[in-house]
């Protein structure tokens, strides 16, 4: 049984109708188009899917559309702005942080959460904030490098 | 780092990726970002059993849930085989859990899901049989009726006369390593769209290696003309050799998009990829090793047992592969390979990360740092002593025209500081060196190893750069527009890729068996080559000279040493197009290597023209309390020939080096009964943040003769040197060598507790 329900997502509101069970992810990837937000496992263990709610890093897979109705949800899409990229995009590209490229919306995203709260973290508090996000393909070390530079605005 | 001189514009410089400023934004598209009109969703009904006659399916109920467009059975795959000992769905029995009994495609994946449920089938459940060497006696199961035995396939090859090596030797020793399951884990997972449109022409996009084969299997299979099978890779979520060509679920979701005429999308769970893995099985490797008291190898006898599954898959491709490694890394004239798979009741296997090689660089190297070590030799020596070298012909032919392993394996040493920490380093911390070898493409599977480019230059001097060859994170698409863009003298922004499309570009063999950099890398060089030429043409008659005197670079075409007369790239271009003649500029190549594939039976032959080597030097603490092992920090060489992008470079050697810290340390399919019971990243433990160990890359650049601008492979090359390095530095820590992976906790301290008992015998 579908529900109505409103969506704020990158400071636009969506109303559309979907069973109340629907995951966020879902919904922002098939019915508002948002595939920048990946999908990988769907069970919470990897972190592809993260994006931002309420200013902290929330995984998309585990939440309902429903819990955050009306809440402010940042995704991928939403922290470049009228065309240029995001400070963390330059510097992951900069930095030969992207492989694949499909872990990395969420690991954006996760680094956005720590630097939003901690602009200048150290290394390690770096590691800890993307613990929860899963990439095969970089071994990590270029990934925190790019976080850092970030902090230390370089 | 080493700086280079300015020889280049575009290659050798650490540049970012083209494709990286849409990946950060999430734009760039993958296979599960596409979402068609009227697509439907498909789930796949698996078997529970290890292995069980199917007595009945009844669909009945399935069918009548709304929303329910299509149920297939094996009935309705048209004898479609997705490998020879494969069928697309199973016919009268299942052979492990999770082996594919139906399909079913709906609206959505919930109803899908639903449909499975309301699929009855009937099963007799068989005696099912999980351990080779169980597998292996008489009276076991078999798991396919049309062999007498569960053994698919085995070698015997030598080269060279092993028992002569081993009377001549002056120390032997052998060993049995294990190597247990591992996954690949992509970060995208299996999956694929296939649309049969109204035209009767299969479209599938499908994250994959290979476009090639994939296209001419399903052409073959479907019997339909291959101009009329599209498809398109997109961008791949990692692959690491895992992701070769078609597998069943590509059949079952085009099977079904024929039978609706709508799009069909089938895309595996977290559990489904654990359960019909594929990832690296399990390899039960004996070795024999005959030295000379000075460490000099005189022969070398490997008999290798690998788990293949319920199916062949590429396992056999696997045996193969180990067997002429064991006279490739090293100076060994005297080598025999004896080899089975072995059929169980267990998923089917399939390459991971470097086919099979990096299990048996484990095993060999600890078996040579061992005798090294009973020997009193510096494992560094050994290494150094045996290594090929530049010039060198191995006993099956293989030819070196370029070798830098011994430099690897002397900066490594130096970078480490080896001399000053081996055998020095206090208690609980060790040191071990790992050495490795792969080629970069060649011929084997097939006679050819093709790749071909063609490229179209806009009026303004920009490029559209046509390549067959998918971009799995390996970062091929910037290293081939840095090509294009050097050969031609412009940018690299000013190339644009368009790659992994059937019905776009041009014939590629995939990036499958680390030929990218060097083998589509020679026909972008080649296309590149046969623009140019055209353009130089046009550009002399202007400046007044002969072609062969100009020089393209920095978007300039000069005459050589008058550097003043000079046009642009751009308006040469554009002067050629405005004017009578009207000239547009298209360049093409191809490149296959010329060699030939090695013999089938006796494995001998130069079946590559191009290989590449490394050393890995770990250093490791051990906790007595727990057993963990801590990678503190890996020296790294890898000689690439010449490094077309050394960020690019940096980012394969680091990613592989942390994989290979995973499957030597946390990484295991925990199996039991068939079943994997560690099924997601949650209970599969691979290292994450807070266990990056310190790496320090070094490239070395031998220059290939061959290579595009003298480059070689980086694809799975570095990973086979770190399974090693770790296992020797664990055993130099706690001088206990053990002899299976993962080195778990729990196995670190059973060896712990295995020194003790036997430093307390009297
Ligand atoms: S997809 Fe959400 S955590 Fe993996
Ligand atoms: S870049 Fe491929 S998973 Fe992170």
């Amino acid at each position: 049984m579908k529900k109505i329900i409103n969506l704020k997502v990158n400071g636009d509101i969506y109303e559309l109708a979907i069973e109340p069970w629907r995951t966020l992810l879902e919904v922002l990837r098939e019915n508002l188009g948002f595939t920048g937000t990946k999908k990988s496992c769907g069970l919470g263990t990897c972190g592809a899917c993260t994006v931002i709610i309420n200013g902290s890093p929330v995984l998309a897979c585990l939440t309902l559309a429903f819990e955050v109705e009306g809440i402010d949800i940042l995704t991928i899409e939403g922290i470049s702005q009228k065309g240029s990229l995001h400070p963390i995009q330059e510097s992951f590209i900069k930095h030969g942080a992207i492989q694949c490229g499909h872990c990395t919306p969420g690991m954006i995203m996760s680094a956005k959460g720590l630097l939003d709260k901690n602009p200048h973290p150290n290394k390690d508090e770096i590691k800890k904030a993307l613990a929860g996000n899963f990439c095969r393909c970089t071994g990590y070390k270029k990934i925190v490098e790019a976080v850092e530079a970030v902090s230390e605005g370089k | 780092m080493t700086i280079k001189p300015d020889k280049y514009s575009v290659v050798g410089k650490r540049l970012p990726r083209v494709d990286a400023a849409i990946k950060s934004t999430g734009e760039a598209k993958f296979s599960e970002d596409i979402i068609l009109p009227g697509m439907l969703f498909a789930k796949v009904l698996r078997s529970p059993h290890a292995h069980a006659k199917i007595l009945n399916i009844d669909t009945s109920r399935a069918e009548k849930l709304p929303g329910v467009k299509a149920i297939l059975l094996n009935k309705d795959t048209e004898e479609i085989y997705a490998a020879p000992d494969e069928t697309v769905l199973a016919t009268d029995k299942v052979r492990f859990v999770g082996d594919e009994v139906a399909a079913v495609a709906a609206v959505d994946e919930d109803t899908a899901i639903e449909a499975l449920g309301l699929i009855k089938v009937d099963y007799e459940p068989l005696p099912a049989v999980f351990d080779m060497e169980e597998a292996l006696k008489k009276e076991s199961p078999k798991v396919h009726e049309f062999y007498d035995d569960n053994i698919p396939d085995n070698i015997n090859v030598s080269f060279g006369n092993v028992e002569e090596g081993f009377a001549r030797s002056e120390y032997i020793r052998e060993d049995r390593f294990v190597i247990n399951p591992t996954h690949s884990c992509f970060s995208e997972h299996h999956m694929c769209v296939a649309y049969f449109d109204s035209s009767g022409k299969l479209t599938v996009w499908t994250p994959i290696q290979s476009s090639h084969f994939i296209q001419k299997n399903m052409a073959y299979n479907f019997k339909l003309p291959e101009n009329k099978v599209r498809i398109k890779i997109q961008n791949v979520g990692g692959a690491f050799c895992g992701r070769g060509s078609d597998r069943t679920y590509h059949y079952i979701a085009a099977l079904l998009s024929k039978k609706t005429g709508r799009p069909v999308k089938l895309r595996f769970t977290s559990d489904e990829e654990f359960l019909v893995y594929r990832g690296g099985g399990k390899y039960i490797m004996d070795f024999k090793t005959g030295v000379k008291k000075d460490g000099s190898i005189q022969a070398v006898y490997g008999n290798f047992t690998i788990d293949s599954g319920a199916y062949l898959a590429t396992q056999f491709i696997v045996l193969r592969f180990l067997a002429l490694n064991l006279q490739m890394l090293y100076k060994v004239n005297n080598a025999k390979c004896e080899g089975k798979l072995v059929y169980t009741n267990n998923p089917p296997y399939f390459f991971h990360h470097g086919a099979g090689m990096v299990a048996m660089r484990f095993a060999f190297g600890s078996q040579l740092d061992q005798i090294a070590q009973d020997l009193g030799i510096d494992p560094v020596e050994m290494n150094l002593k045996n290594a090929v070298t530049k010039g060198y012909t191995t006993p099956s032919k293989i030819h070196y025209a370029s070798c830098g392993l011994s430099d690897c394996i002397k900066k490594t040493a130096k970078q480490s500081n080896w001399k000053k920490k081996y055998g020095k380093l206090p208690k609980l911390r060790g040191i071990g060196i790992g050495c490795g070898m792969i080629r970069s493409g060649g011929k084997g599977m097939f006679l050819y190893d093709t790749s071909a480019a063609f490229l179209k230059i806009q009026e303004d001097g920009t490029v559209h750069l046509f390549t067959g060859l998918p971009d799995m994170g390996q970062g091929s698409y910037t290293a081939m527009a840095q090509i294009a863009a050097e050969t031609l003298g412009i940018r690299l922004e000013d190339i644009i890729v368009i790659a992994g499309d059937t019905e776009v570009t041009p014939l590629d063999i995939g990036a499958i068996s680390q030929r990218g950099t060097f083998t589509t890398g020679n026909a972008v060089k080649a296309a590149a080559l046969d623009a140019r030429g055209q353009i130089a043409k046009l550009a002399a008659g202007k400046l007044e000279t002969k072609p062969s005197n100009l020089i393209f670079r920095d978007g300039k075409i000069s005459v050589k040493n008058n550097p003043e007369k000079a046009m642009n790239f751009s308006d040469a271009i554009s002067e050629a197009l405005n004017s009578t003649e009207g000239r547009y500029v298209m360049g093409r190549g191809f490149y296959n290597p010329p060699i030939t594939a090695a013999d089938p039976k006796t494995l001998e032959g130069n079946s590559s023209l191009a290989y590449s080597f490394g050393a890995q030097i770990a250093e490791v603490e051990v906790d007595p309390e727990t057993g963990f092992v801590k990678l503190l920090k890996m020296t790294a060489a890898h000689d690439v020939g010449f490094a077309i992008n050394p960020m690019a470079v940096e980012g394969q050697m680091e990613g592989q080096i942390f994989s290979g810290m995973g499957q030597t340390l946390y990484e295991e399919c925990l199996m039991e009964n068939g079943q994997v019971l560690n099924p997601s990243l949650l209970d599969y433990r691979t290292p994450r943040p807070l266990e990056i160990p310190e790496i320090e890359s070094i490239i070395v650049e031998s220059n290939d003769p061959y290579g595009p601008y003298g480059a070689k492979e980086v694809g799975q090359g570095p990973i086979q040197c770190t399974s090693q390095a770790i296992a020797n530095a664990v055993s130099n820590a706690i001088g206990v060598r053990i002899k299976e992976v993962p080195i778990t906790p729990e196995r670190v301290l059973a060896a712990l507790r295995s020194k003790d008992r036997d430093s307390c015998k009297p």
